[in-house]
């Protein structure tokens, strides 16, 4: 026994010694992701993970300007629309090959837009499985559907959309990472192989795609043939994926990466007091939300929901849970949206004041019972009560930008709450899956936290996207229903001229808060952590970070 | 012996069936599906009743199972619901990385393990064995996170000794021919490459062997204690056999059948996938991916994967009882 753990132990130590990891190459730079893509096809898929490597190599018509949410022309040099907003031209930039040497030219971005919005498109595919979700929700669904309605190529470098109604956020829509121009040689290939491992993607961008394996990484280099100058100094990408939260923290400090996104906020202290390392503050487009669900009976009354408004303590759970650079939040729409955010909505704190509202709506010893309302077949809710039930707070399984801690929070609001005399247990739904599955069916039944994350910088995608349609009862708003909020949101949604928009998204925030009709708990920035050799790191409010800026050192 | 052999071949076959449809059904039992994992906080009646009917998951159940088992026995795994990537193309990159983690985990578990159980049941209560058997309580009492974070932070980040992200380093090619890279690096001689896959093997092979090492040893030890006590082996000793032979020749091919049986049990559990030791090491193996698919409600991936673990662990206990057979001559008779 002796001898073998003494060979075994001699076996480690040469091997130990043998093998020390080599240095990669200067200017590659290497992400450490927390999951592996999806999909290489920014058509067809939502996460971030997919979407970021995409970013890289793909571009789309319009484009972000740095880190803010504003829009400006990329793939095409410039744009007109007409008056009633229904007729887009666009002039395209001249000059341009995709990756597989395939010239972009209005032909091309024609063949995209047809292949996203026609079902009967030889490359749409949604018989194979293919789903365009953000095609679907941006522009209202396919073929007679869709509010686009004629894509003409008019000149070599000319093209015309028709829409069949304005759309205030058109342009923003364009500029998010699923409407990026691919290649149709390349796509026409592959068939629904493109964007598989095999494939990847071909588009016009600064990075070309050279090798996907599956959890391991994602291959990129710099594309010689690249249209307008590049930065950055970055000539490959590893974007490697490492699914452990600490062991990416460990990879970055062994100098395995050069970056990752999230650290745990009790690593941030020790990233910043590094000598090699820094973090940078993604700014927030998000928002945490506690929602009432409106079947029940108490939740109907705005007094009540005021109370648990004024009882919640948010900046003490920004506090606790959040990193340095997050805010309380007071409405839906968060402060770095461009147009819609409304600074004179304020949610205070005043404890003493929630009491007395509760006393007025008739609980002066408190809230600790609430009492479930009946449904109609139409989905509405009825007067009559059907169940009484313990105020429950569900809390979400996941971590989030928008939410650090679920059931941490949830224990923090559920003691906020005590104090004012409303006994809430922090609930668990199930995991992540089931948790929306029950909140879109209106069967969480109490209070319960989700948030959201801007797609496209728009109002329209944020207040909007929620309340639009509250004219009537929404299970998935937890039965919430306010039509002089709707009717806010649509009139704004079909309007193009960004001051009148904006007022109308202010007005619809100030009625909404006026009922406290949700709570707003906090926006919270992503924290990046770099090695020092990064600089030139250009934040991007919805995490569309581009590598071509960065140089390393 | 070829009529047992076949007799147990053929009784893996209802096993195999059972499980198919024991996970179909299991997936859509609970709550959530993969069109309201896809769609997230977007996740509204109406989108999530437009993409079930794009992928199928609104035709009735039989009819569902029917296909996926039609295409199954066509040789199709199917595609994966998020991303729609052929399956097949998955598994092949992903289980040669879960196989060669296990087979070096098991097969360290084994050549340390069973010697150790031996040993502390010869030299019952000595410091020896108190010394093994707390040592393989403290094996499966460390949580695997905390090892492995502390192999890490230990080895990787301040020594800087050993990589800790997948199975080898992107800087080096290797030619795959298994998936195997420890045997593809070998096949293509290529011994930078084998080097570089040996030290990124080390610390999860290390992290994930702690557990069947341990038991591993304790169940060579329970089970050579009681055939050590048998009047057989008194006779044998009495005879004037050495300790050696009694040992080895008697007592551990006697006790060996439990054995056998637990480092059998051990592999199959390594090879569905070891979730936390891969997910630690980035090691792209099953058991993170089934995981996820899990969680994202991948009906066909779940499906898919779990029915070839099932197979092999069914091929695994096939093995294991044509060694009890080979091991103990009555076991075919039985």
């Amino acid at each position: 026994m002796r001898r073998v753990l003494t060979y075994f132990s001699l076996a480690m130590v040469v091997l130990i010694v043998a093998v020390a990891p080599a240095a990669a190459q200067d200017t590659t730079f290497r992400w450490g992701a927390f999951g592996n893509p999806v999909q290489l096809d920014p058509a067809l898929v939502t996460d971030g993970i997919s979407l970021n490597v995409t970013n890289q190599g793909c571009e789309a018509l319009a484009s972000f300007v740095g880190s803010t949410t504003e829009v400006e022309p990329w793939l095409a040099e410039s744009w007109t629309v007409t008056e009633d907003g229904l007729t887009w031209t666009f002039k395209l930039r001249e000059g341009i090959t995709f990756h597989d040497g395939t010239p972009f030219n209005a032909e091309a971005v024609k063949w995209n837009f047809d292949r996203w919005r026609l079902t009967d498109h030889p490359q749409h595919l949604d018989e194979e499985g293919q789903v365009y979700e953000y095609y679907e929700a941006q522009f209202g669904g396919f073929d007679e559907n869709s509010i686009i309605t004629d894509v003409q190529a008019t000149g070599e470098y000319e093209v015309v959309i028709t829409l069949s109604q304005p759309i205030g956020a058109f342009l923003n829509n364009l500029a998010m990472s699923n409407f990026q121009i691919a290649s149709p040689t390349a796509v026409e290939a592959a068939g629904a192989a493109y964007g598989t491992p095999e494939v990847g993607y071909v588009c016009t961008g600064p990075f070309k795609f050279v090798e996907w394996v599956p959890d391991v990484q994602v291959v990129m280099e710099r594309y010689e043939g690249y249209w307008t100058e590049i930065p950055g100094n970055i000539t490959r990408i590893e974007y490697k994926s490492i699914p452990d939260s600490a062991a990416r923290f460990a990879a970055l400090q062994a100098g395995e990466i050069d970056g990752f996104e999230q650290p745990n906020v009790e690593d941030i202290p020790t990233i910043e007091s590094s000598d090699n390392l820094y973090i940078v503050y993604r700014p927030s487009f998000n928002t945490f939300y506690l929602a009432f669900n409106y079947r029940i009976q108490e939740f109907r009354d705005p007094l009540v929901r005021q109370a648990i408004s004024l009882a919640i303590n948010r900046e003490a759970i920004v506090g606790a849970f959040y990193n340095e650079a997050a805010v309380p939040a007071n409405t839906m729409n968060p402060p770095t949206i461009a147009i819609g955010f409304n600074p004179d909505v304020k949610t205070p704190y005043d404890p003493e004041k929630a009491k007395e509202l509760l006393a007025q709506a008739g609980f002066p010893d408190g809230l600790s019972e609430v009492h479930v309302l009946g449904l109609d077949e139409n989905g509405n809710v009825t007067d009559e009560v059907v169940e009484t039930i313990p105020v429950r707070l569900y809390y979400m399984p996941v971590v989030r930008p928008y939410n650090p801690d679920g059931e941490g929070i949830a224990n923090a609001m559920a003691a906020d709450l005590a104090a004012v005399g409303i006994n809430a247990e922090a609930t668990s739904a199930g995991d992540w899956s089931t948790y929306l599955s029950e909140r879109s069916n209106g069967n969480l039944l109490g209070l319960y936290q989700l948030g959201w994350t801007g797609d496209n910088g728009d109002p329209d995608n944020f207040i909007g996207y929620f309340f639009h349609d509250v004219d009537k009862p929404l299970a998935r708003e937890g039965f919430y229903q306010n039509a002089e909020v709707a009717a806010l949101l649509q009139q704004a949604r079909a309007l193009t001229d960004p001051a009148t928009r904006d007022a109308l998204y202010k007005e619809a925030e100030a009625i909404h808060a006026a009922g406290a009709d949700r709570v707003y708990i906090a926006h919270g920035p992503v924290p990046l952590a770099f090695s020092k050799r990064v600089s030139g790191w250009v934040p991007s409010p919805f995490g569309k970070e581009l590598y071509k800026y960065v140089t390393l050192g | 012996m070829s009529k047992y052999i076949i007799r147990r071949a053929l009784e893996s076959i209802p096993v195999i069936i059972g499980v198919s449809i024991l996970v179909f059904l299991l997936l859509r039992l609970i709550p959530g599906d993969p069109a309201v994992a896809i769609l997230g906080e977007r996740a509204t009646p109406e989108n999530v009743a437009a993409i079930r009917e794009r992928l199928g998951l609104n035709k009735p159940l039989p009819e569902q199972y029917v296909i996926w088992i039609g295409n199954l026995l066509q040789g199709d795994l199917g595609n994966t619901v998020r991303g729609n990537i052929p399956i097949a193309n998955e598994l092949r990159s992903r289980f040669p990385a879960t196989i060669e983690l296990s087979l070096v985990a098991i097969t360290l578990a084994s050549v340390i393990g069973v010697p150790m159980g031996i040993i502390s049941a010869v030299r019952r209560n000595s410091v020896v064995d108190t010394t093994t058997m707390f040592g393989a309580l403290l094996g499966v009492s460390v949580p695997i996170f905390v090892l492995g974070l502390l192999l890490i932070y230990l080895f990787g980040v301040q020594l800087k000794l050993l990589p800790f992200i997948g199975r080898i380093d992107s800087s080096i090619e290797l030619e795959t021919r298994t998936g195997l890279f420890v045997v593809d690096s070998i096949l293509t001689g290529n011994w930078e490459a084998l080097q570089n896959t040996i030290s990124h093997l080390i610390l999860p092979a290390v992290t994930l062997f702690t557990v069947p090492l341990a038991i591993i040893a304790r169940i060579t030890r329970s089970s050579m204690l009681e055939v050590l006590n048998q009047d057989y082996i008194r006779t044998a000793r009495a005879k004037g056999l050495g300790e050696r032979p009694v040992i080895f020749s008697h007592a551990l091919r006697n006790a060996l059948l439990p054995i056998i049986t637990i480092i059998g049990l051990q592999l199959g559990t390594l090879l569905s996938g070891a979730v936390l030791t891969e997910t630690i090491y980035s090691w792209p193996g099953i058991g993170k991916w089934l995981f996820d698919s899990i969680i994202a409600r991948d009906y066909p991936i779940v499906q898919s994967v779990t029915l070839v673990v099932s197979l092999i662990y069914v091929i695994i206990n096939y093995v294991v009882d044509i060694l009890y057979a080979l091991v103990d001559p009555r076991i075919r008779v039985a």
